[in-house]
């Protein structure tokens, strides 16, 4: 019984230091595969590193499919104690295809 | 100038729901030329795309890396994995109506089947080509569905993702005729011989060699998972656009229920009077209580001017899952198991629609909130042994305690693909779903033994969680795998050829080599 109470109080501690939010929208079109991004906000974002999460893997006019921002355990913590001042957070973005390719025909041109 | 491929030395690569990791050498993304000047897809976007394949294969052949192209990395198992190069193709969408001119004079389809023709590359999700053929320009469908429409139409197909209505086969039964490049040098165009579609012209102007001597090599390559090299592009035969209708509801398992579960007799159960035999017919049987939840969907006719709308709809505020909770309740339930029928019921509730609606199938099976850590395997039966075999999985589920699973029932016909899920005249295929847990392990695990116990022949899903072995895969499609084999060895002969293209799924399943 003690052992499920530890269990509880971890879990709740670690859900407690973890967050998570998706962002995409109602019918993503994913382009190449997730990247992933270590950012740090410093005392309550006047400063961040990097300055902006730039999605340099998506080339040829792809905007952003989907983008989550996500906090482990350690971020949270350390985003705690310090009261904010130095907040870590992983960002995870994927492109998004360019637009709907023309159909073709295979006879050649547009049907 | 077309884009070259780009690499990316990330080592590490993840399936879409993070059930795995899998070390590689690297990714390549290939991208869409988009040659025509009218945006287009053309011959020559297909001629480029070739081009770059076989380039990437050739390179990885002389680094001696195996490789694999990867669409939506949507299986659960590790089909599309390799140690070496993964080559993304997501971003390859191009899409051509078939021409009537364009067409093999031997086609023997009907003038609306010749109609219906549609190429597709290999990037293209299966959300992607229900928007393509359902527009009220084309005013086609899909004759069959699986759950989900986030996979590519390669990756689904390639994995034998079975479909769900009651008269049709699986969702590879579309495809007709086939691209795929196989070496550096070489890329085949592949048909049935009883089915022959392109004509010699067409396929002379892709530069490919055309394979069609006989139905054996098509109907292995369809469902090959990755093995016999890149499939480019697959043609799609279609039908006239539909709507379905659909008005799920919880029932208790009766043995009227029974009957049309277990023997697709709809003439028992007050839910079907009036309405008879549905085109669609799912049954998800939560086996901690008596209750399932029963969809019926029935075909109707779809007016011309209907415009589909595609996406995922919530209410502002609402609250519900989010995108990784299934990690977290997996981590719960294995330590709490009296917590597992409510979760199931509210995991049913998640991985399930069950408002009434109307729709295209494109709408119908549309777009699901993404969530990671999904657990999920099928298994397929002979209509005969549905019963039989829905018992001993609720008798398993009972025996090693609550699971947090839930058995969806849906129904298929038998394809002539030679490693196909749908193996069966009439299959029921049970789809084991819920959240990645140490139970639910162990349920996967235990359920084939089961079945061999109680001498009740199935198959499972190449693209799911699967217990297959060699001597399961030999048990479930005994001549077909030799077949198979030498099919592979038809457009892969030398050793080297194959090994690019062997992984440790196909290994351990005695199918690599």
């Amino acid at each position: 019984m003690r052992k499920r109470h530890l269990f509880v109080l971890t879990a709740s501690l670690a859900t407690g230091g973890c967050m998570q939010y998706l962002v995409q929208p109602p019918a993503p079109s994913l382009a190449g595969s997730p990247h992933e991004v270590t950012a740090n906000s410093y005392l309550g974002s006047e400063l961040q590193q990097p300055p902006y999460v730039l999605a340099k893997k998506c080339v040829d006019g792809e905007q952003l499919a989907r983008v989550i921002v996500k906090r482990d355990f350690g971020q949270g913590l350390l985003s705690w104690i310090t009261f904010g001042l130095v907040a870590p957070a992983t960002v995870v973005y994927e492109c998004a295809n360019v637009d709907e390719p023309g159909l073709g025909n295979t006879s050649g041109g547009a049907r | 100038m077309p884009q070259a491929p780009i690499f990316d030395p990330a080592k590490k690569w993840q399936n879409f729901h993070q059930t795995y990791l899998q070390i590689v050498e690297g990714t390549w993304d290939l991208h869409l030329p988009r040659l025509a000047a009218d945006g287009a897809t053309s011959m020559e976007d297909l001629k480029e795309t070739t081009r770059q394949f076989q380039a990437l294969i050739a390179e990885a052949r002389a680094k001696n890396l195996p490789l694999r192209a990867v669409g939506s990395r949507w299986s659960l198992s590790k089909a599309p994995t390799t140690s070496g190069w993964a080559l993304n193709t997501n971003r390859l969408r191009g899409r051509m109506k078939v021409a009537a001119a364009d067409l093999d004079p031997a086609y023997p389809g009907t003038a609306d089947q010749k109609s219906g023709l549609y190429l597709f590359q290999c990037g293209n999700t299966v959300a992607d080509v229900n928007k393509v053929i359902e527009a009220k320009s084309q005013q086609r469908a899909l004759f069959t569905s699986g759950a989900a429409n986030g996979q590519t139409i390669v990756g689904a197909t390639a994995c034998g993702t079975h479909g769900s209505a009651l008269d049709f086969g699986a969702l590879h039964d579309h495809i007709v005729a086939l691209h795929l490049i196989a070496t550096g040098d070489r890329h085949y165009w592949i048909e049935r011989k009883s089915r022959r579609v392109m004509g010699d012209a067409w396929i002379a102007r892709l530069g490919a060699k055309p394979m069609r001597e006989d139905d054996d090599l098509f109907n292995a390559a369809v469902v090959s998972f990755g093995s016999f090299g890149i499939i480019h592009a697959v043609v799609l035969e279609t039908a006239p656009r539909y709507l379905l209708e659909t008005n799920p509801q919880t029932l208790k398992l009766d043995e009227n229920l029974w009957k049309a579960i277990g023997a697709l007799d709809f003439s028992a159960h007050p839910f079907f009077a009036g309405k008879g035999r549905p085109y669609f017919f799912q049954a998800v049987i939560n086996p901690s209580n008596d209750e399932v939840l029963i969809s019926a969907n029935y075909r109707k006719d779809c007016p011309a001017d209907y415009v589909p709308t595609y996406g995922l709809m919530q209410k502002d505020g609402a609250l519900g899952p989010g995108f990784d909770s299934l990690s977290l309740a997996g981590v719960i339930l294995d330590h709490f198991k009296g917590l597992i029928p409510r979760f199931g019921k509210a995991a049913a509730a998640s991985l399930f629609d069950t408002n009434a609606r109307t729709g295209t199938p494109g709408e119908i099976y549309g777009y699901k909130a993404p969530q990671l850590h999904v657990a999920s395997g099928s298994i397929a039966v002979a209509l005969p042994d549905a019963r039989r075999t829905l018992e001993t999985l609720i008798q398993l589920y009972k025996d090693i305690g609550p699971v947090p699973l839930v058995l969806g029932c849906r129904y298929t016909r038998r394809t002539p693909a030679l490693l196909a899920f749908n193996r069966f005249d009439i299959g029921l295929m049970i789809s084991i779903d819920g959240i990645d847990s140490a139970h639910s392990r162990a349920f996967f695990a235990a359920a084939a033994d089961r079945l061999e116990a109680q001498g009740i022949a199935y198959t499972q899903h190449w693209g799911k969680s699967n217990a297959y072995t060699a001597d399961r895969v030999k048990a479930a499609y005994g001549g077909n795998v030799a077949k198979w084999r030498a099919a592979r060895r038809q457009v892969l002969p030398g050793d080297s050829d194959r090994a690019l293209f062997d992984n440790s799924y196909i290994a351990e399943r005695g199918l690599a080599g």
